[in-house]
């Protein structure tokens, strides 16, 4: 949901700043509107088209036969009415913050969600940061040595990191950190028994804050060092300099920031990858997120609590890309975005 | 009676099957030490509640039996013995069974146990939920007084079935103050039970683990030897092997890891790995053949499909030598009832073709006789390697296979409410006691559209209903046993379903766990009398 960069004008100042971001917030709120309802509509159309359904596993494991016991089921959870029909519920329920009833965790469904949630947001922020720190510093230092030994260095970390599956880099690490050096827990979010402390959490987020993060972290690189060289190459980079201005304050105050607008632009894309990253991490390291709650309501059909978690996510995403657009008003005064 | 969770358990992801490095006889040592925290997991995920009073699978019903109690259990060497009973008597017609009941036991939250909770247990949950299919004879329950209940049959019913009911895994004594007036199947407490086992709830860390602490008020004085149980899920068998490793899980039951990390722990020599313990859910990999496809009307096609596959294969190749050529419909670890005195279908892919050409279906210029739809069922990854070979050996006798392996979800509709298959790679885990959870697979009564681990192929034979209704109110075990050997050879020959291969299930354990295995069904034993070695 980036929006169409019109660039440059005349760069905003004070009180008009501040008024087209909030003109552009209101704009990507209201676009948001018709954007949640189609990402509704096509969730719940794909879930209906998938086979099997959460009550025939219901009936199944718990070996219900009586005709009369399945149509009552189907009715309790409204699978008498059409499809449309119930798609319309559906979204009346999601005006009113219904998420629909979890009948797996025989529970609303937005609770089910909500015991996970801590950790994945956790996890994701961890990991986010981790790619961010990580790559731009990467990417300016491969920029800054261009074509020496930190640069390649840098270049074959990142491939490596890009082409390494992230499960696989998961495994590798609890065998060499966890079993073999015994430094960090295999799994889990806290000591099982212990009191959950920030340290605990902490200790027990490392590796899969690694796992997820550094695949990230490559892709933040290669942008970064690529975006750096383009920028230097800019006339105003130029000017700075020939105004003495130190390599560094050059690099820093000038080149760094324009660099910026390519990695925060995969940031804001990247969220919902995130988010599907965790599933797989989350399922390597016992980590109690929504991943791993996705993973198991998939396999149990356990469609509210699917469809829900689509829906959540969806608005992160969509939350991220209005972010986004703000921190790009923001990194680049002269930017207007339609 | 059914063992019925076990055969239910299709929520395991994984079925690596193997047994690597030292199978010891007995894994009990010295004196029990007190105190100290096991933690354990399985081969399989997180249950949708701690426990769920139809079974709902392995997973709840490992997690739900270290709270809960049943009246009986069998012992290892095969003898039944009390546990909330403290004795069972048949009349002299078998049609009732007197139970005296356990007294000084309290529920976890400190009420006493009554004969009201076992009659509102029996009536309300075995019968509606738990063990519904092996109380179809079931006629009511009474306590003439407070030690007593009297189990009342419509007909006469064996000792050996009544026992194995006792001790199904489901079949637990729930406390009636707190599911009388509820349904069971929504109760609150199916999160945090309320019991009268060893082992008392405290949480359940959703994605984690649950963690219960010693019952100080148990009724076995002696138990439970440690002081906290710790259930612990990790969904990747690759993960549970490096958190065994590590140090931070003692104890993994029903093939917690893959067969190479099987041997690499055991290779340590801080691990031991046992095909101990699964006696009485002993699993098998199942081809059943679809009766509403006229082709399998004649018996001979049935026999072809057998014929034209390598059972050896299969248990070498796709299950690392861990798993034994299935011959009948009882396995061999039974030692009640299996023969191997039955109608042979072992590889002979020429047998196979000559019987599909006397059957009227040659090849034809394509090469092939007819095209089948296999299914292999997608709830153990091994189905899908089974199928594999399966279509290969088949299509070289000039059977045309389109093989669909499907998710969980999928084949269980497939295979039970659509009857979408020709043939399908299937799995069954059976006890002892072959009335109905073997038997149901083959008599009319178990074709049940949309119920799953029932009669799916549609075979229908009044001569089959006749000889299983006839083993269901034998009562002398010796005449029994004939007509249950009698049920297996005219299944062997009849092919509709047969089992491939019986396959071993493993519990690998940190040497440092004592006591552990000693149970038929150990994954849904109480672990009261399992210690960790300082």
């Amino acid at each position: 949901m980036a929006g169409e960069l019109v660039s440059p004008t005349p760069a905003l100042r004070g009180s008009a700043r501040r008024t087209a971001a909030l003109r552009l917030l209101r704009r990507r709120l209201i676009q948001a509107v018709p954007l949640m309802l189609g990402v509704v509509i096509i969730n719940f159309c794909l879930i209906q088209m998938a086979p099997g359904s959460f009550l025939e596993l219901m009936t199944a494991e718990n070996q219900v036969s009586d005709p009369a016991t399945v149509a009552l089921l189907r009715k309790t959870y409204g699978l008498d009415d059409p499809v449309w029909m119930q798609l319309l519920k559906y979204i009346w329920a999601l005006l009113h913050f219904d998420f629909g009833f979890s009948y797996r965790q025989n529970m609303p469904v937005i609770q089910a969600i909500w015991i996970h949630l801590p950790a994945t947001v956790l996890l994701m922020v961890s990991s986010i940061a981790l790619a961010i720190s990580i790559g731009v510093a990467a990417g300016v230092v491969a920029s800054m040595k261009v074509r020496t030994f930190w640069d390649s260095l840098v270049s074959i970390a990142a491939m490596f990191f890009y082409a390494a599956p992230s499960f696989w880099l998961g495994i590798m690490m609890i065998v060499l950190f966890s079993v073999k050096l015994g430094w960090l827990p295999v799994g889990g979010m806290m000591k099982i028994g212990g009191n959950g402390g920030v340290l605990d959490i902490l200790h027990h987020l490392i590796l899969p804050t690694l796992a997820l993060g550094l695949f990230y972290a490559a892709i933040y690189t290669r942008v970064m060092r690529s975006s750096m060289l383009e920028v230097a190459q800019l006339d105003f980079v130029r000017t700075a300099r020939a105004k003495g201005l130190s390599r560094n304050k050059v690099t820093i105050h000038h080149v760094l920031r324009n660099a910026l607008l390519p990695v925060v632009t995969i940031l804001g894309v990247q969220m919902g990858t995130v988010l599907a990253g965790s599933v797989v991490i989350e399922s390597v390291f016992s980590w109690p997120g929504v991943g791993s709650l996705l993973f198991d309501s998939v396999s149990s059909r356990n469609y509210p609590v699917v469809l829900g978690i689509m829906v959540l996510g969806s608005l992160v995403v969509i939350a991220a890309n209005i972010a986004v657009d703000l921190i790009y008003m923001w990194l680049d005064p002269r930017i207007e975005i339609r | 009676m059914t063992i019925k969770v076990s055969r239910r358990v299709f929520g395991a992801g994984v079925l690596a099957v193997g047994v690597a490095g030292t199978s010891r006889g007995s894994f009990a040592q010295g004196t029990p030490r007190r105190g100290g925290t096991l933690v354990a997991t399985w081969g399989g995920g997180e249950p949708q509640a701690c426990y769920v009073p139809a079974g709902g699978g392995s997973s709840p019903t490992f997690s739900s039996s270290k709270l809960f109690e049943r009246l009986a259990r069998r012992r290892m060497d095969g003898v039944f013995e009390g546990v909330l009973a403290e004795s069972w008597k048949p009349s002299a017609d078998f049609k009732t069974y007197t139970v005296k009941i356990r007294k000084g036991v309290k529920f976890h939250d400190g009420k006493d146990m009554t004969v009201d909770d076992v009659v509102y247990s029996v009536s309300e949950i075995w019968k509606k939920y738990a063990v519904a299919s092996a109380l179809t004879d079931f006629a009511g329950i009474e306590s003439p007084d407070a030690d007593t209940v009297v189990f009342k049959y419509n007909n006469p019913t064996p000792e050996f079935f009544f026992a194995s009911t006792l001790c199904s895994p489901v079949a637990y004594i729930v406390p009636k103050h707190v599911y009388a007036g509820s349904d069971p199947v929504t109760n609150p407490a199916n999160n945090a039970p309320i019991a009268t086992g060893p082992w008392k709830f405290k949480e359940w860390v959703r994605g984690s683990h649950f963690e219960y602490v010693k019952n100080e008020n148990y009724w076995k004085k002696d138990e439970p030897y440690l002081d906290r149980l710790i259930i612990r899920y990790v969904r990747d068998p690759a993960g549970r092997a490096a958190a065994m490793e590590a140090g931070d899980i003692h104890i993994g039951v029903f093939n917690p890891v893959a067969p190479p990390d099987i041997k690499r722990l055991t290779g340590t020599g801080k691990f031991v790995a046992t095909p101990k313990g699964y006696e009485e859910a002993v699993w098998s990999t199942t081809l059943e053949c679809n009766m509403r496809n006229p082709v399998f009307a004649k018996r001979e096609v049935r026999q072809a499909m057998f014929h034209a596959v390598n059972r050896e294969f299969i248990a070498k190749t796709v299950y690392y030598g861990y798993a034994r050529p299935g011959t009948s419909p009882i396995y061999s670890p039974n030692k009640e009832f299996f023969t191997a005195d039955t109608f042979k279908t072992g590889f002979d892919p020429k047998k196979a073709a000559a019987l599909l050409d006397a059957a009227g279906f040659p090849k034809k210029a394509d090469g092939k006789r007819f095209t089948l739809n296999l299914l292999a069922a997608g709830w153990f990854q091994e189905n899908g390697k089974v199928g594999a070979y399966v279509k290969q050996a088949l299509e070289d006798v000039g059977v045309g296979i389109n093989l669909t392996v499907p998710d969980r979800p999928s084949s269980i509709k497939r295979i039970y409410t659509d009857y979408d298959f020709d043939l399908a790679i299937s799995n069954q885990a059976n006890p002892s006691e072959p009335v109905p959870s073997t038997t149901q697979y083959f008599t009319t009564d178990g074709i049940l559209k949309g119920v799953p681990f029932r009669n799916a192929s549609g075979y229908s034979n009044p001569d089959v209903d006749k000889l299983v209704a006839s083993i269901k109110i034998e009562t002398d075990p010796a005449k029994r046993k004939a007509l249950v050997v009698e049920f297996q050879k005219v299944i062997a020959q009849e092919a509709p379903l047969l089992p491939l291969v019986e396959l071993e299930s493993i519990t690998l354990a940190s040497t440092k766990v004592q006591n552990h295995s000693n149970d038929p069904n150990f994954l849904a034993a109480s672990w009261g009398d399992l210690w960790l070695a300082s």
